[in-house]
C-alpha cells in the first residue's frame, strides 16, 4: 500500500512536469552532489539528499502545490525539478528551477518554468510570484529575465543572501 | 495529504500521518534542545523540510511515522512508526515525544502499537532502533519494548548504538508480550492515583 497524492501533470512540447518516481532519486541525488547545487545550497550528501527528494512530495502534502519533476519527452529522462516551494522561512511562495546536467542550453528551464508558472497562477492562487536568487548565478537571472521578471530587492533564503526577482502576474505575461 | 496513511488506534492515543497543522508542534521539538540527538536543533527551515520528508516517507515505502494525538483532546505528544532512509542498514522503529509530554507512558503505548502494526499487518519480521547512546530515555524505552543492544549489527553512521526488537514470535503470548502490556495498562488506568495536589 503506496499512499498516493494527487499532483498535477503538465505537459509542454518537449517536457511532463509530473510528481516524483522512486527512479528520480538517482538523478535527483546526482544533482545535489555536483557543483550545479552550489545555488541551492548544496553539494549536497546523499542523505541530505534523500531528505530533500522525500520533501518534495511532502510539501505537495503540506501546501497543496509544489515542485514537478521535470521528465524530458525525447528521452524519457529527468531534467529537473520545477515549480512553487513555500518552505518554512520563506517569504511567500517562490517559483524555482533546478536543470540537470546535460539538459541546459536547450530552453527547457524556460519552456517549464513558464509551463509551471502558469498554472500555479490559474490553479493554485499563486500570482505575480517570486524568484530567490543567488546574485552570482547569471544563467538563472538571465532565466528569470526572459521570463519577464525583475529585480524587486534583496534578501535571503535560509540564511543566504538573495535577489529577490518578481515575475509578471499571469495577465501581464 | 497522501491518502492511504491507517490510522492506529490505542487506549489514550490515536495515531494518524503528519498533517500541515500539526507542522508548529514538530518545529517547536525540533529546533529546541530536545533534538539533539535527532540531528539537531535544527533551523526552520531544516525543521521544515524533515517534516515534509516525514509524510514523502509514506508517499516512497508505504510506510513511516505516525503522529501521536491524545485520543479525548487531540494535541499532539510526539511521533512514532517506521523509518528507512535510502541505504539504511535496517528498518528502524523510531520516536520522539515532546518534552512537556514525557513521562506519560505515551511513548511506550504508540511504539507498541506502530510495531504490532508492521508485525501483524505488514509482515516485518523485525526491526532496530538506531539511538545515541547518551539519549538515555530512548535506551530505556528500548529495553522497556523488549529491544536488546546489538553489538554485531551494522551502525548508521558509527556514532550510533543498535537496538534489537524483538521478533514477532518472541512477542505472541509471551512473559515478555505480558510484562510490556502490563506496564502499558498501568499507564493507561494507575492503581494508585494520587489525590489532589502536591502542596510543596
Amino acid at each position: 500500500m503506496t499512499a498516493t497524492l494527487n499532483i498535477p501533470v503538465i505537459e509542454t512540447e518537449r517536457l511532463i512536469l509530473r510528481g516524483p518516481h522512486e527512479a528520480d532519486f538517482e538523478p535527483f541525488a546526482a544533482f545535489g552532489a555536483s557543483d550545479r547545487a552550489i545555488w541551492v545550497g548544496g553539494p549536497y550528501p546523499r542523505l541530505r539528499s534523500w531528505g530533500g527528494f522525500l520533501a518534495t512530495y511532502g510539501h505537495w502534502a503540506l501546501r497543496g502545490y509544489g515542485m514537478w519533476m521535470v521528465e524530458h519527452r525525447a528521452s524519457g529522462a529527468t531534467a529537473g525539478r520545477i515549480g512553487m516551494i513555500f518552505n518554512d522561512g520563506w517569504d511567500e511562495p517562490e517559483l524555482g528551477w533546478h536543470i540537470f546536467d546535460g539538459f541546459e542550453g536547450q530552453g527547457l528551464a524556460y519552456e517549464g518554468a513558464k509551463a509551471a508558472r502558469a498554472h500555479a497562477a490559474r490553479h493554485f492562487g499563486l500570482d505575480g510570484v517570486i524568484s530567490y536568487i543567488d546574485p552570482a548565478n547569471t544563467r538563472s537571472i538571465a532565466l528569470a529575465r526572459r521570463l519577464g521578471a525583475t529585480h524587486e530587492r534583496d534578501g535571503a533564503v535560509a540564511g543566504h543572501p538573495c535577489h529577490i526577482y518578481r515575475h509578471p502576474t499571469a495577465e501581464a505575461a | 495529504m497522501p491518502k492511504n496513511i491507517p490510522v492506529i488506534e490505542t487506549k489514550r492515543l490515536v495515531l494518524r500521518g503528519p498533517e500541515a497543522e500539526d507542522y508548529p508542534d514538530f518545529k517547536a521539538t525540533f529546533t529546541s534542545y530536545r533534538a539533539r540527538f535527532m540531528g539537531g536543533p535544527l533551523n526552520a527551515y531544516e525543521s521544515w523540510m524533515l517534516y515534509a520528508a516525514e509524510i514523502g516517507h509514506w508517499q516512497i515505502r508505504g510506510y513511516g511515522m505516525w503522529m501521536i494525538h491524545d485520543k479525548d483532546t487531540d494535541e499532539t505528544y510526539g511521533m512514532a512508526g517506521g523509518w528507512m532512509p535510502a541505504r539504511w542498514p535496517e528498518k528502524e522503529l523510531a520516536w520522539v515525544i515532546w518534552p512537556e509530554a514525557a513521562g506519560h507512558g505515551y511513548a511506550l503505548e504508540a511504539v507498541d502499537a506502530a510495531r504490532r502494526f508492521f508485525y501483524r499487518e505488514r509482515g516485518w519480521d523485525g526491526a532496530v532502533s538506531y539511538i545515541d547512546p547518551k539519549n538515555l530515555d530512548s535506551i530505556r524505552l528500548a529495553e522497556r519494548l523488549g529491544a536488546k543492544k546489538d553489538n554485531d549489527a551494522p551502525t548508521i553512521d558509527g556514532s550510533d548504538a543498535v537496538y534489537r526488537h524483538p521478533s514477532p514470535a518472541a512477542l505472541r503470548g509471551t512473559q515478555l508480550a505480558h510484562g510490556i502490556e502490563m506496564e502499558i495498562s498501568h499507564y493507561q488506568d494507575p492503581l494508585f492515583k494520587p489525590k489532589g495536589w502536591a502542596i510543596d
